[in-house]
């Protein structure tokens, strides 16, 4: 797996209909009205905040790398083609299985809560009651300790199950070799350290941040076959709150509230000190995550019917172009439809590869 | 409960070690204490048992926020859980839960910028403290090794309190130094307790090399046939990870380790390093707090240090079990060169104070003056210090006094390296100790005995292999 490659799938669903920034903004996870509709538009959620920490040399580079092998173009508003010789190569691409829309970056606490469980568990089995643990996070050690409060650690059955779950939950999750590889070596305890990136790196002969992205994935996977099974009664607590109990954004969900109440638009800009372009913003990421919007407030039902018809039509989802072809419409009324009709599976996205 | 019953129960120690019960008994009887005791004679147990005779929090200001977690960490896992460390880096809302609950802890390790707070210091005022330990006491001295000008206002704080007795602790000192530490602390009349330095089972040696090449070459050979564990400095993360990766790819089992790396994998080198799973560690200067381990058999210096007292800290991490082990710093002609100019590099210069103060005073901030005058962050905070006290010309006079100050330090290491005298004896000199009996492996210059536990020692295969999952899972979990 390689940055590269990744963005070449992420690139080919917005195919010159964004810019390149798109896909950073999206990798990063910034929550920006534009972001979060494109995650909705071009159904993207999965690929949403998995490089939080992403630099913008190391996406340049990449994208570097997609231009010189002719894989993409980029025209001078910097929007983003994936080019013929790309579109061939796409098929050779692996299925990726993140889920960072549910997740964000909340994974990794899962695997440090993961990590000291199993190092004390470790510990304990040796007899072993006072060690150092790998995390030092106080929220992951105040988590643990609560979570080990509830367990009989001292009788060995507790890390027999722990072990069985886990064996059985990597297993049915689909793990490549090379991930399974990377998750345990991860995990540490008695006697057995856990290793660092990059002995892990050096060892396997894989580059680190190729390793980062097949572990960040496993994460994905692994969360995903615990969340849907009743099977692991042990992970399925160490899981709790990990994944994100609410897709809007905090400022959104006081827009929300006011809305609720009955308040307008307006009012909400006035009472907020926000500009009017914030609360719209705020009403489309609604209209995207809420399925009882009352989206015929503001438009009716055959405008609906005539933008996604024509959008369909011309294969795009550019505010620009629709705009032109409904000029009595506004953007905001344009993106509520759009949001709206991405909304709950993607029957007419359909135009888009992969 | 008498003291060593207090040992027995809380330690699991039957007898002191050197030093450590006058210290105590001082502090138990409410007397300022300075002790200068050397690195890793069990300097925190002369604030540990007394805090359990007396009532109160026990404050320790620390300087280095590694060292503080590192400390931290330690108690807690020897058991004691009412422990906590309040530096800049904790997290707001982490820093928010301690202060209000502050009165839960019995020992607070603060560092002095966090002393200088007004609400922090606030909260502190109005807790029962037993005694305060001001840890690496040293670094309030301008002659010190490490001065840090944060320390001068411990000083300024202590004022405020109803003064409690204070316990320095510093594992350097010479005169001026201490007479530094009293002065600031404002200590009355202290018990001062000085032990010998002197670690017998530590052999010296100093070897001029022509290149770095050579230096490189001799290191490989070194972990190639001689005993580990051991930590190797060098002077930059860059050349840590440099020469790890090339003595790896010769077979030596061996991990780098330094600042930038991420916290998890800190903990995991650290581990593999106590554990044995690691036999050598390439390590920064900057960086060689955190690492815990009796047996290291090996310190080996890649460069020149700069001054004496930062040499010794280095060093004492190694044999604190006891038994024999080798110290060996490597140097080139041109390291003295490059010493002396990172050594120097350190204090701005007067035209660069001069700008500095002007931005200043034409209202630039203070963000912004250290990047216009380009002055480096230490720098800055000895200014900072220095021209909130007095006119500029005075401060100007004090940087100068400190380049001349660093200048000798430098010619003091210099001369051990170059000197045809004793090693040992120097080193002890430098201290104002004299050197009774050299043991047999003294220094390259007294010669080294025989060094064949160096080679007989068997060294430490490596075995770490990436396993089958499933069976690394056994193992951690099953067996």
């Amino acid at each position: 797996m390689d940055l590269s490659f990744l963005l070449l799938t992420i690139i080919s669903r917005l195919d010159g209909e964004r810019s390149i920034y798109a896909s950073y903004h999206l990798l990063r996870g910034k929550r920006s009205g534009q972001t979060l509709q494109d995650v909705e538009y071009y159904s993207l959620k999965g690929f949403f905040c998995i490089l939080p920490r992403l630099k913008i040399d190391v996406f340049d580079g990449a994208i570097n790398h997609l231009k010189k092998a002719g894989y993409i173009s980029i025209d001078e508003d910097s929007v983003v083609y994936i080019t013929k010789k790309g579109k061939e190569v796409l098929h050779t691409l692996p299925l990726y299985r993140f889920n960072g829309w549910d997740y964000r970056g909340r994974e990794h606490v899962f695997f440090s809560r993961l990590s000291l469980i199993v190092q004390t568990a470790s510990y304990f089995r040796a007899d072993q009651k006072s060690f150092m643990p790998m995390q030092n996070d106080y929220d992951i050690q105040l988590f643990v300790k609560e979570f080990l409060l509830k367990q009989r650690i001292l009788d060995e059955e507790f890390s027999n199950q722990l072990f069985q779950e886990l064996r059985n939950s990597i297993e049915q999750s689909g793990m490549n070799g090379c991930q399974k590889t990377i998750f345990v070596h991860r995990l540490g305890g008695y006697k057995h350290a856990g290793w660092t990136w990059k002995q892990l790196s050096d060892e396997m002969g894989i580059k680190p941040f190729t390793l980062s992205l097949y572990y960040i994935e496993s994460l994905h996977m692994l969360l995903q076959t615990i969340s849907q099974s009743s099977k692991y009664p042990l992970l399925t607590e160490i899981i709790k709150n990990i994944q994100v109990s609410t897709y809007l954004t905090e400022s959104t969900i006081k827009t929300k509230e006011l809305f609720n109440q009955g308040m307008s638009m307006q009012k909400i800009s006035q009472l907020r000190h926000l500009k009017m372009s914030t609360i719209e913003d705020h009403f489309v990421e609604i209209s995207i995550n809420d399925q009882s919007f009352p989206i015929e407030e503001f438009v009716s039902a055959t405008e609906i019917a005539a933008v996604v018809a024509k959008s369909s039509e011309l294969g795009t989802k550019r505010l620009r172009l629709l705009k032109e072809e409904f000029p009595s419409l506004t953007y905001f009324q344009l993106r509520l439809i759009l949001g709206t009709g991405s909304r709950g599976g993607a029957k007419w996205i359909s135009n888009q590869s992969c | 409960m008498d003291i060593k019953s207090i040992l027995l129960k809380k330690f699991g120690f039957e007898h002191f070690r050197v030093g450590q019960e006058e210290v105590i008994r001082n502090v138990i009887s409410n007397r300022d204490t300075i002790a200068i005791l050397p690195t890793g004679s069990g300097k925190s147990l002369c604030y540990q048992l007394p805090a359990y005779i007396k009532n109160g929090a026990v404050l320790i200001i620390s300087p280095l926020v590694a060292l503080m977690e590192d400390q931290v960490a330690i108690m807690k896992k020897n058991g004691e859980k009412r422990v906590v460390a309040i530096n800049s880096f904790l997290a707001y809302k982490d820093r928010q839960r301690i202060m209000n609950r502050l009165d839960l802890y019995k020992f607070i390790f603060i560092s002095p910028e966090m002393l200088m707070q007004n609400n922090v210091a606030e909260q502190i005022k109005k807790l029962k403290i037993a005694f305060i330990v001001v840890d690496e006491a040293h670094c309030i001295s301008q002659w010190g090794f490490d001065f840090r000008p944060d320390y001068l206002r411990i000083g300024e704080f202590l004022k405020q309190l109803e003064r409690p007795n204070i316990l320095a602790l510093t594992a350097t000192a010479d005169n001026q130094v201490l007479g530094d530490i009293i002065n600031y602390l404002r200590l009355e009349t202290p018990a001062v307790h000085k032990h010998s330095l002197d670690r017998k089972n530590i052999s010296y040696s100093m070897k001029q090399m022509n290149s770095e090449h050579e230096k490189t070459a001799w290191i490989l050979e070194r972990t190639k046939k001689t005993a580990g564990p051991g930590i190797i400095y060098v002077a930059s993360r860059k050349r840590a990870d440099e020469l790890a990766i090339y003595l790896k790819e010769h077979g030596i089992s061996i991990a780098s380790y330094h600042a930038g790396m991420e916290q998890e994998d800190r903990a995991f080198i650290q581990e593999q390093f106590i554990t044995g799973e690691i036999n050598w560690i390439c390590a920064t200067t900057a960086f060689g707090m955190g690492i815990h381990k009796n047996d290291i058999r090996q310190v080996i210096h890649e460069n020149m240090s700069s001054t004496i007292a930062g040499y010794m800290q280095e060093v004492g991490r190694a044999g604190r079990d006891g038994d024999l082990s080798a110290a060996t710093l490597l140097f080139t002609e041109e390291d003295i060169g490059k010493t002396r100019f990172i050594v120097q590099n350190d204090l701005p210069t007067e035209t660069e104070v001069r700008h500095y103060f002007n931005l200043i005073k034409e209202g630039s901030s203070k963000n912004e003056a250290t990047q216009l005058s380009g002055i480096s962050e230490t720098g800055t905070r000895i200014i900072d210090y220095y021209l909130e006290r007095m006119p500029m010309e005075s401060a100007l006079l004090k940087i100068k006094e400190q380049k001349t100050e660093k200048e000798k330090q430098l010619q003091n290491m210099l001369h051990i390296i170059n000197g045809e005298n004793c090693i040992r004896k120097s080193l002890l000199k430098f201290y104002g100790e004299t050197l009774v009996a050299a043991p047999a492996s003294c220094c390259s210059v007294c010669g080294l005995g025989e060094e064949d536990w160096l080679f007989e020692m068997k060294r430490g295969n490596s075995t770490r292999q990436i396993v089958d999952w499933a069976d690394r899972l056994a193992r951690l979990l099953q067996s």
